[in-house]
């Protein structure tokens, strides 16, 4: 009898220890922790703020812009998985647009050819972008600076060859149509408002993964390849396999990006996923500042709007566009944030100036 | 017939398709030595080459020579206007932001140009008549000469440049050490600014002999010069003679291989080739200055 | 015992000898100093060691197992840290993410265990901060601890550097000249600090010019010229042996 009961006892008492774990686990995901600065800083008030608006923003927002930013969103998850390769672990890819195409063309075969449902697809997206990286990933990675970004870029070329070629997969230049929306259980995300609530709900929780990625050791050991992968190795860092698994990581990012696109966009054509979306995904990056997660969020929302405001493949634009872009790097290298911040700070404090000066020449 | 049967012909259309990638590549190479800026406008400057020709021609009216020259003079203008506006105020900036900054050079280039000459592709008539050269069962176009010839000729000028005079010696110093070059009163700043504007010359020189061979038209910049790039990147990165010997071995090896692939695939042969060389090779085939092969 | 031993290491560059039939010895729980003027060998040698260069000829061992042909960070597995002639503080960290940093393979996860903070993350991360200000205390760092690692002075970097090597709890360590730069108080600090790392028991193999120094400290001295190894001994020996002093004053090829 007593056995039995110590049994009972047991079960009741793993179960309530798991319930427990868990419990603590979804907490501390979430919640600050005093005993640790880092994630004391995980999720500051400015963040509600943040979320706030995103909720809300759909309401006021004309059909078109939300459109918009449903595209925004798409390339700021490309852009969030680009940060942690570029602006954390520094090394440079101008390829990253083959990633988010082969993850939507892999979403567009996959539910078009092969009846496989969207949910099935996106993760199948996911995936078939970061095995192509990882088998990119391990030669390339081992080159630096401008080689790797031309290796890269040459990479980036190779996939838009190779999709205009096999006409019969891929459906050559014309490309694929008819992808069908984005479904879950049954609910499919066929407006605008939907389709917006979903790309920002899946960016909010790549962006805590992220975060806490990077407030990790992890985090650390990328910081430490950037700035300096002798050191980094002579603490048992295995720089070569780090700078390999963040490459794969943000092709998934870039991949899931694909993916949605497909859906949003119902067809899928090589033209959107050359050189040009490669640039534009690391200037989101550069913008948004080297070793920050928000700032190619916002630097996407920003050059989302400057390109759809430059008319998108008009004559007039791309000129401008590029001249844009060289203005952009020769005054805000280090990001608009930091700049704008400096540049803020030292307006206001010009009045001081202003009177001090005045007080000296007395 | 198997493939084979063709490969004389491949091969001489190769040779020809080599010299144009070697003048690309040369173009690179003279601003890396002197000052290790990859510059991606290169291939921009082949193509404004011909289009600009073209303008002369029928725009305002120039007989061919002149315009060739006027042509060659204004792409001049345009590298050195390049490095004022572009590569002067990022001297001090990260690798990173000067490829995004040539890169944002190279798209306002050729969609300027799109702008102001059109999309429609250009032509140019060849230099000494239409009519190919038969060798045995091989035709070769007698502009194809010409731009042999053209190649030898920079190159060797360039050998001059670099080897027999002090400016040359100069751009390479500020290259290989720019601090020692700053130390010894060498005007760095000033030596990138001939830098470019010497590439852009042999660039644009490229263009005019190429165009008649092939049409130009505002984005084939962007292609011709990843792959002159590349053919520096084979023969020997930062090397004159690198550039000369991987141009023609890219050519013929994307000629070539026309035989075995299907034709659509050609553009890929060349990143195929350069991701094999950085992989076995990086520093070339005839080694380079540049690149430590221990660290890599 | 030793814990390090070099078996006739020859490196060439090129043609150039760097390194010419060089053996050494290092016993455990000792501190051993290397001397010689620049461009005898000596951080030709920590590049060997620690696996950034592979020798010509000859072969390593650490704790008996040959270490050769291993990649730097598996020999920083095996408890080989080091610090570097040219401070290599990461100055995009603050002071203390510096030496977390050290504790990378101490700590376990992942990308996917840490992107999804899984417990036992939140639980190491914890354990590894305490552990960390414990380090910043010991060398005087714990008042800078949230600082930016750029924002330290020359000295205060080379401590963080050193607390970097010491997070990974290394049995080996080697200090390519710590005392580089240091004004003679801050070089009397550190010495006093790593006689301690000896008393915890790491073995410690010094290249070092700051003479006082390593006469000071060291149990046993080895002098390097022209990738040769011309003597090797008690300090007193060593520094009294003519044929160092001729090294020293005459220089190259001498």
């Amino acid at each position: 009898m007593v056995k039995e009961y110590n049994k009972e006892y047991k079960i009741e008492y793993r179960k309530r220890d798991i319930l427990y774990t868990a419990g603590l686990w979804l907490v501390s995901l979430i919640l600050p922790d005093p005993h640790l600065p880092y994630r004391r800083e995980f999720i500051k008030k400015r963040d509600f703020f943040y979320l706030g608006a995103l909720l809300l923003l759909p309401l006021i927002l004309s059909d078109r812009l939300v459109y918009l930013m449903v595209l925004a969103g798409i390339y700021a998850v490309v852009a969030l998985g680009l940060s942690l390769f570029l602006g954390y672990a520094g090394q440079i890819s101008l390829g990253h647009a083959a990633f988010f195409g082969i993850g939507a063309y892999t979403t567009a075969i996959l539910t078009t050819r092969y009846a496989v449902s969207p949910l099935g697809a996106f993760g199948a997206s996911a995936l078939a972008a970061a095995v192509c990286a990882y088998l990119i990933g391990k030669p390339i990675l081992k080159l630096k600076g401008y080689f790797l970004a031309l290796a890269t870029l040459g990479f980036g070329e190779i996939f838009l060859v190779m999709v205009r070629e096999s006409r019969s997969l891929t459906g050559g230049v014309s490309g694929i149509f008819g992808i069908p929306w984005f479904s879950v259980a049954g609910l499919a995300f066929d407006t605008y408002l939907k389709q917006y609530y979903l790309i920002w709900g899946v960016l909010i929780a790549l962006v805590l993964f992220a975060k806490n990625l990077v407030r990790s050791k992890m985090g650390r050991a990328l910081l430490a390849v950037a700035a300096s992968e002798d050191a980094a190795a002579s603490v048992g860092i295995n720089v070569a396999q780090i700078k390999v698994r963040v490459f794969v990581l943000s092709a998934a990012f870039a991949g899931i990006a694909g993916s949605l696109f497909s859906c949003v966009m119902s067809t899928a054509n090589p033209q959107g996923f050359g050189l040009g979306l490669s640039v534009l995904i690391v200037m989101m990056v550069i913008m948004g500042g080297m070793g920050n997660l928000y700032g190619p969020i916002f630097a996407a929302i920003f050059l989302t709007w400057l390109t759809d405001a430059l008319g998108g493949y008009q004559e007039y634009s791309l000129p401008i566009y590029g001249v844009i872009l060289i203005l952009l790097l020769i005054f805000f290298p280090d990001g608009v944030g930091t700049r704008l911040n400096e540049r803020l700070i030292y307006l206001i404090s010009y009045w001081g100036r202003k009177r001090r000066r005045e007080r000296v020449d007395i | 017939m198997t493939p084979w049967v063709h490969i004389p012909q491949l091969l001489a259309a190769g040779i020809t398709m080599g010299a144009i990638y070697a003048l690309v590549a040369l173009g690179f190479v003279i601003i890396v030595r002197a000052s290790q800026i990859i510059n991606f406008a290169q291939g921009e400057f082949v193509m404004l080459g011909g289009v600009v020709t073209f303008f002369f021609i029928k725009g305002a009216g120039l007989p061919y020579p002149l315009a060739a020259l006027a042509a060659v003079l204004v792409v001049i203008c345009i590298g050195l206007l390049l490095h004022l506006l572009v590569i002067y105020p990022l001297r001090k900036a990260s690798v990173l932001i000067l490829i995004m900054a040539t890169v944002g050079a190279s798209i306002v280039l050729s969609n300027t140009s799109a702008l102001l000459f059109g999309t429609l592709p250009k032509a140019l008539p060849p230099f000494s008549g239409d009519l190919p050269l038969e060798i045995g069962d091989i035709r070769i176009a007698p502009q194809g000469l010409w731009v042999f010839g053209a190649t030898f000729f920079l190159f060797f000028a360039l050998y001059l440049l670099s080897h027999r005079t002090l400016l040359g010696k100069a751009m390479e110093a500020s290259s290989t050490d720019p601090l020692g070059a700053d130390l010894t009163g060498i005007a760095r700043n000033f030596m990138v600014f001939l830098a470019f504007g010497v590439s852009a010359g042999v660039g644009a020189i490229a263009g005019v002999l190429v165009t008649p061979l092939f049409y130009t038209s505002y984005n084939a910049g962007t292609l011709l010069g990843f792959k002159g790039f590349i053919a520096a990147v084979v023969g020997g990165w930062g090397k004159n003679s690198g550039a000369i010997l991987g141009g023609f071995v890219l050519g013929i090896v994307e000629s070539t291989s026309i035989a075995f692939i299907p034709a659509g695939y050609k553009d890929a042969v060349a990143f195929v080739v350069l991701l094999l060389i950085l992989y076995f090779r990086p520093k070339g085939i005839l080694g380079s200055p540049y690149i430590d092969s221990r660290r890599w | 015992m030793s814990l390090l031993s070099i078996d006739t290491i020859s490196k060439s560059y090129d043609g150039v000898r760097a390194l010419h039939r060089l053996s050494l010895s290092v016993r455990e729980g000792t501190i051993k100093g290397l001397i010689g003027p620049n461009g005898a060998g000596k951080t030709t040698l920590f590049h060997l060691i620690t696996g950034v260069e592979r020798p010509t000829r000859g072969t390593i061992s650490f704790q008996g197992m040959d270490i050769t042909a291993l990649e730097p960070h598996e020999i920083a597995l095996r408890g080989v840290g080091r610090t570097f002639q040219t401070l290599q503080v990461m100055g995009t960290m603050t002071v203390v993410e510096n030496v977390l940093t050290g504790m990378h393979s101490r700590l376990k996860g992942g990308f996917l265990s840490c992107g999804l903070w899984l417990p036992w993350i939140h639980k190491g991360e914890r354990a590894a901060l305490q552990e960390a200000k414990e380090t910043l205390e010991f060398l005087g760092l714990l008042g800078r601890w949230k600082w930016n690692a750029s924002h330290l002075s020359f000295a205060q970097q080379k401590m963080l550097e050193l607390g970097r090597a010491l997070a990974m709890r290394p049995k080996l360590l080697l200090l390519d000249e710590p005392a580089a730069g240091l004004t003679p108080a801050e070089v009397t600090r550190l010495a006093e600090k790593i006689c301690w790392l000896r008393e915890q028991g790491i073995t410690i193999l010094i290249v070092e010019h700051h003479m006082g120094m390593i006469m000071d400290i060291a149990d046993e001295v080895a002098a390097l010229h022209n990738g040769e190894l011309i003597t090797e001994g008690p300090p007193d020996a060593v520094r009294n042996d003519p044929r160092v002093i001729e090294a020293y004053l005459r220089g190259r090829d001498a």
